[in-house]
């Protein structure tokens, strides 16, 4: 076959037979009684969602099928919340050896986020070394954000020249957490972290503006793969870390589907909020309405009935 | 060279690095927004918020403005400029000035305040709003860390608006409600040294600290962006009567009023709005407090109309008159003759305007210099 008819197969490929498939990898003792990550655990668990993802028994060329060797890739992680409630460096370097084994040049792949101040307490070591992975903020020098901005819909943002210019294939790499206005932030909502002023985007329930912000060129064209870290899950007075709300859930969520993977990500929370005996987020008026939204503007499934979810422990 | 000739050239780095203020770091140019990245070590305050609850499990609920924003430990406010860090609501910008600049008071404007005084006036990063027409979004729709700014404490502000002879401290470009405690300090401080102060604001804020707020300061000029809360949601995210009661308190204060509305072409200037505007503010807060209708020039996300029409500000200022408001004004049409103050007793021109020069002064005690009457405001 050559290339173009390749590259067609492949778009049919994602949208019908896989778009809205969720893999949740659970990996019981990836975190250790220490609180360290079993690594050998974590790559399982890693390739494994990878191989159901994709329906292919190597992970590497289930890679190839996502990203193209010549991709400048980013891997967009939350540290927000700080060393206990982020994706631990571990983590994000497992998933970018990964990334470098399906033939991604390790120059070529960013692990960043909004600044490195938040990089360093989440526990990473910033690096911008030139021939290896990159570790950085968007406030390293030679990055920040754009000098244009980018106007769509109810978004006008300044957008991280990391996201804009610098790759050209997006993971979002997000921890699973409760949000006190969004209702749950997980993949899609990690990418306020790609825009200069994110404050401006938790009114109603972050309704449309998670699904809008989704949709600018620079994240939907780019967007290849959701990845909600939830080794630890955040299910109640999110997004902040509190040790009496957060479980040890040690599971990795996989999807093409943006939606769907949140979607997902947000049952979990319900589900662990049930166990708990706390109210739904709906029933505390805070239910994660930009999931709906963004199945209307047909970014993927918020649908239960439309997602396929395959559930492993490895 | 003279002196407001150097301030307008040169900016306001140069200005304060004159001043002996600046940062010895800092670099020229001090205003533009720093496009790329400042590096590791952003210049930002931590001071106690004043307006705030403590909620359990490090929690906090801002009361600062009417967005009340509930915030977990290390978030930030919608503005930007506060975070909760630790169970403990800090303002990240006191002291720190992202735009420091000389102005004519008329610029503000104030066209009942000291005429032809200068107004040192400052302003930090963040808005607590996000205006779609917003002329300074380079400065207000960011987070301090994302621009440069200086150290610039109340005392520094004072010191300088003494040093350079202005009689006004302007907090101004962006929206000082989020620079709340640093321009309560400076306005304590100000006054004990015979400075005045005025703040440019869109009234955004709950009544307790507007009311703290009309205490310290002298005057305070307010953007009614527009009489419907459709236009506030859709253009302004936030809320039309906290601005109305704000105007209210305001008016029943010691500090000087004054109101503007930028008149945006099929979005507020329609007359039965315009009408219904001028009849609340006669009836709320009386004929005699200024309105200023100003022309609006194409920014930031509402680009796709053109600038007002002269005719519709014309159209505007006729209603209003009509409803019985005394002082009207057009903004942002130099040469306008609506740019000046006219007798509303003798219909004669008491102070003559062009653009933010100021020609005759016919004002005596006050009074309108030919039939005496009284003209409301804060006169030399």
């Amino acid at each position: 076959m050559t290339g173009p008819i390749d590259i067609t197969w492949k778009e049919e490929y994602f949208l019908i037979v896989m778009a809205s498939k969720v893999v949740l990898i659970r990996g019981k003792g990836v975190l250790t009684g220490g609180g360290d990550i079993d690594q050998k655990k974590l790559l399982s668990m890693y390739n494994r969602g990878i191989q159901i993802l994709m329906d292919n028994q190597n992970p590497k060329d289930s890679l190839r099928l996502i990203f193209k060797n010549s991709d400048r890739l980013g891997i967009k992680i939350n540290t927000i919340a700080g060393r206990k409630l982020s994706s631990r460096p571990e983590v994000s370097y497992s998933l970018a050896s990964l990334l470098q084994d399906g033939g991604i040049q390790p120059k070529n792949i960013i692990i960043w986020d909004r600044t490195n101040r938040e990089l360093r307490e989440a526990g990473y070591r910033l690096n911008l070394n030139r021939g290896g992975i990159k570790v950085i903020g968007t406030d390293t020098k030679g990055f920040g954000y754009d000098s244009q901005l980018t106007s769509y819909l109810n978004i006008g943002s300044l957008f991280s020249s990391i996201q804009s210019n610098k790759i050209t294939a997006s993971i979002s790499l997000a921890i699973l957490k409760d949000h006190g206005m969004a209702g749950v932030t997980a993949g899609m909502k990690n990418y306020f972290g790609a825009v200069h002023n994110p404050n401006k985007y938790h009114d109603f329930n972050c309704n449309p503006f998670v699904a809008e912000l989704f949709e600018t060129k620079f994240i939907k064209q780019k967007h290849k793969l959701s990845i909600l870290d939830s080794l630890i899950v955040q299910y109640h007075r999110g997004p902040s870390y509190h040790a009496r709300w957060a479980e040890k859930y040690e599971a990795l969520i996989f999807s093409l589907d943006p939606v769907a993977a949140d979607y997902v990500g947000w049952q979990v929370i319900e589900k662990l909020r049930a166990k708990k005996g706390l109210a739904s987020l709906k029933e505390e008026k805070r239910a994660p309405v930009y999931l709906k939204t963004a199945e209307k503007m047909g970014l993927g499934k918020a649908s239960p009935e439309e997602i396929k979810i395959i559930e492993e422990d490895v | 060279m003279k002196r407001r000739q150097f301030f307008k050239t040169a900016g306001g780095a140069t200005f304060l690095a004159s001043a002996g203020l600046m940062n010895q770091t800092s670099t020229f140019p001090a205003f533009l927004m720093d496009l790329y990245a400042l590096g590791e070590e952003a210049n930002l305050s931590k001071v106690e918020a004043r307006y705030y609850k403590k909620h359990p499990d490090r929690e906090i609920e801002c009361t600062l403005c009417p967005r009340f924003c509930k915030l977990g430990d290390k978030e930030r406010g919608y503005c930007g400029v506060r975070e909760n860090i630790g169970g403990t609501y800090y303002t990240l910008v006191y002291g720190k000035a992202c735009s420091i600049a000389l102005d004519p008071i008329e610029k503000k404007p104030l066209f009942h305040y000291l005429p032809k005084s200068s107004a040192l006036s400052i302003a930090t990063a963040g808005c607590n709003v996000n205006c779609k027409f917003c002329q300074n979004w380079e400065i207000s729709q960011v987070r301090p860390e994302q621009i440069q700014n200086y150290d610039f404490p109340p005392g520094a502000v004072v010191k300088t608006a003494k040093k350079y002879r202005c009689a006004v401290i302007a907090y101004t470009y962006t929206e000082p409600v989020v620079f709340y405690e640093y321009m309560y300090d400076t306005s304590l401080e100000a006054r004990k040294k015979g400075v005045r102060t005025a703040v440019i604001t869109g009234g955004h804020i709950n009544p307790e600290p507007m009311e703290d707020l009309t205490k310290v300061v002298d005057a305070i000029k307010i953007d009614l962006k527009a009489f419907s809360q459709d236009f506030y949601t859709k253009y302004v995210r936030g809320e039309l009567q906290p601005v109305l009661d704000a105007i209210k308190i305001v008016h029943k204060s010691s500090a000087w009023l004054e109101l503007v509305y930028l008149v945006i072409p099929n979005l507020n200037d329609s007359s039965d709005e315009i009408r219904k505007m001028c009849q609340w503010i006669v009836k709320e807060i009386g004929p005699d407090v200024p309105v200023h209708f100003s022309k609006f020039v194409p920014m930031y996300l509402v680009k796709n109309l053109p600038p007002t029409p002269v005719s519709t500000l014309e159209k505007v200022h006729k209603i209003a008159l009509e409803e019985g408001i005394r002082y009207v004004y057009i903004g942002n049409v130099p040469g306008h003759s609506a740019e000046s103050t006219y007798c509303p007793n003798c219909k004669k021109i008491v102070i003559e305007r062009r653009g933010y020069s100021i020609g005759k002064i016919a004002l005596k005690g006050g009074k309108c210099k030919y039939c005496d009457n009284p003209i409301p405001g804060i006169w030399i």
